[in-house]
């Protein structure tokens, strides 16, 4: 893109696609595994596996979607990155084990 | 509303990259999606007309079942289908091949009772409308990996940037959609026109595509997903199996269909079983899958909802339909899949979502055009802008003309071949790649208006053909059932005619955009 040049700051839609591709879909799948276990119902409500994966997509795509609006591609990796650690060590600790 | 500048030009660079690498995928699943709102009704309006050998009303369907049982009692429990509503022969089981999977070779033995005698007939599985689904799931990507096919691997990609492509597109228009969602400027010259309409049909129809967006990855990509799913789920399974019986059934001992049928209706009040698939009945896992249909309800699959029970103790192995209180999660996802085949809404339904693919299709190809001409003006002698543009004009209207071409040879060919299905393939690839070379050879110019032309004349073909054929046999006239396939050909028929018309009429000074004749004309 040619107007990139003359702006103040430069598009970084590289390091925040790979951001939002890779750990958008870990936050889905940590997000849906928290709602399968601990949301309404429990992990034992009937059907609510069916819900649980449909969702997965739909969360990992918004995610990654809006994840041109950080700042910066650091900013993406940082945030989102530490999300899911502290929500990936929280279902270890809770579960003890993946 | 505001966006700041560079998160504006951010998704500016998202929505065109994502849009020119998934759209012309796209532009033919969404066509193609559009075609198969009436799937059966295309194969039927290609299928020679037939004398009807019996009546679903009358026929009396446990003397044919016993008689096959009788005769062939190893087919049969294999496994069989009846169908409920046909006036052609309602039983059938497969001699080659099986239900599942895109096999072309399936050959078919169908069953019906003359004068308390069975009749029997072998005849190639005619697989017209799974083709077009086939196309539609696929866009044409041939290869298989696993159990599906490598294309719609290839949709679920393109599904997901498409979904990027959307969010993108509702982002860039934030600051200006309150003043133009209803402007279609023509005056300020065709660019902005197409602009304008690519909005309105995007904005307008956005719930739609977001849902077939996100259902295409679901459906592409469901294994890998519940394989992921599965590591959270620790030694939960994520689904109980029903306990095989522990000694095999036999045939011989199937339940009157009679009753079988009433097990069905008193599952659910409204719902009438149209057809039936038996499977592995000498086995301990005997299943019989009825098609119910239920013209007031919204149904959970492509055209109907399913019941499967064990034909035996008449206990029930799986439903799609909804369920009570207790199962809210089945229920929803149920309807997500009836939001996708456009399923709720019975005829009037599919005709919106007949409509809205084809709007989609136009959003995929206005999409591709505005990027053409943005770079055009900015620099006409790129390389990769000329083959975007003729791989734009050869697969859109190559892929159009391939199906109408594989429908007209379905009109005359069945009348002629035993099994068609291959001829189809070839036909659909040998039409599509030689429009593709006739429009890098002729540029983009030629090829959409000869392309438009021929669209024309061969869908205007289709009605003909029809008309040739039911006025050589008056006798079996009365039997046809294909004038609104007709009807609509003749339709689209005089819509190619007419853009084509355009296409020449337009001054030059008009030709930005919608006429290619500039790209030539800059060269």
């Amino acid at each position: 893109m040619t107007d990139v040049k003359n702006s103040r700051k430069e598009p970084t839609w590289l390091g925040k696609s790979l951001a939002g591709a890779l750990l958008g879909l870990l936050l889905a799948f940590i997000l849906m595994a928290f709602f399968a276990w601990y949301g309404p119902g429990g992990i034992d409500a009937r059907d609510k596996v069916q819900f649980n994966m449909w969702m997965i997509p739909l969360l990992w795509l918004s995610i990654f979607s809006l994840t041109y609006l950080f700042n910066s591609s650091k900013q993406a990796w940082l945030i989102l990155g530490g999300l899911n650690m502290v929500l990936y060590s929280l279902f270890y600790i809770l579960r003890g084990g993946l | 509303m505001r966006v700041r500048p560079d998160i504006l030009r951010t998704y500016q660079g998202v929505h065109t990259w994502t849009g020119i690498i998934a759209g012309l995928v796209l532009f033919i699943g969404f066509y193609a999606g559009s075609l198969t709102m009436f799937k059966y009704e295309i194969q039927q309006w290609a299928e020679p007309i037939s004398v009807p050998v019996t009546d679903p009303k009358s026929t009396n369907y446990q003397a044919l079942i016993d008689k096959a049982i009788e005769q062939y009692p190893a087919q049969m429990a294999a496994g069989f289908e009846l169908d409920l509503l046909t006036s052609d022969a309602p039983l059938s089981w497969y001699t080659q091949g099986q239900a599942r999977g895109m096999e072309l070779d399936n050959q078919l033995q169908t069953a019906h009772l003359h004068e308390q005698q069975l009749v029997l007939n072998e005849q190639a599985e005619h697989k017209l409308a799974d083709l077009i689904d086939y196309l539609h799931r696929t866009a044409g990507f041939i290869g298989e990996i696993g159990h599906d096919q490598s294309g719609v691997y290839i949709l679920g990609i393109a599904a997901g940037l498409y979904f990027l492509a959307l969010v993108s597109g509702v982002i860039i228009l934030l600051p200006t959609l309150v003043k133009t969602f209803f402007a279609l400027r023509k005056e300020k010259g065709p660019s902005r026109f197409w602009l304008d309409s690519h909005n309105l049909v995007g904005i307008a129809s956005l719930p739609f595509h977001l849902i077939i967006a996100f259902t295409v990855v679901v459906f592409a990509f469901h294994d890998l997903i519940y394989g992921g799913l599965a590591q959270f789920y620790g030694d939960k399974p994520l689904f109980e199996r029903t306990p095989p019986a522990a000694q095999a059934y036999n045939i011989s001992e199937l339940t009157p269909i009679d009753t079988q049928i009433l097990a069905a209706k008193r599952y659910a009040p409204g719902y009438e079983p149209i057809h039936v698939s038996y499977n592995a009945l000498s086995s301990t896992s005997p299943s019989a899958l009825f098609k119910m249909s239920n013209k007031n309800a919204v149904s959970r699959g492509p055209d109907t909802d399913y019941l499967a029970i064990n034909p035996y103790s008449l206990e029930v192995l799986y439903t799609s339909y909804p369920q009570g209180e207790d199962s809210f999660w089945g229920n929803f996802t149920a309807s997500l899949f009836s939001l996708h085949f456009g399923t709720y809404g019975g005829d009037w339904g599919r005709w919106a979502y007949f409509i809205m693919g084809l709007f989609g299709a136009f959003l995929f190809y206005s999409g591709n055009l505005l990027w053409l001409d943005k770079r055009m003006k900015k620099d006409a002698h790129k390389t990769s802008t000329h083959v975007m543009a003729k791989l734009t004009i050869g697969v859109c209207l190559g892929s159009i003309l391939a199906v109408v071409a594989v429908l007209l040879l379905a009109k005359w060919a069945n009348l002629l071949i035993g099994n068609i299905n291959h001829h189809y393939m070839l036909c659909y690839y040998l039409i599509f790649f030689i429009s593709l070379a006739y429009s890098f050879k002729q540029g983009t110019n030629k090829a959409s208006y000869n392309g438009l032309i021929t669209l024309s004349i061969l869908t205007a073909c289709l009605p003909i053909s029809s008309a040739i054929q039911g006025l050589s046999d008056l006798a079996l006239l009365p039997y046809y059932n294909g004038y609104s396939v007709d009807f609509i050909a003749l339709i689209f028929s005089a819509g190619f005619f007419f853009i084509a018309k355009r296409l020449k009429q337009k001054s030059v000074k008009d030709k930005i955009i919608l006429d290619h004749k500039t790209i030539e004309f800059v060269r």
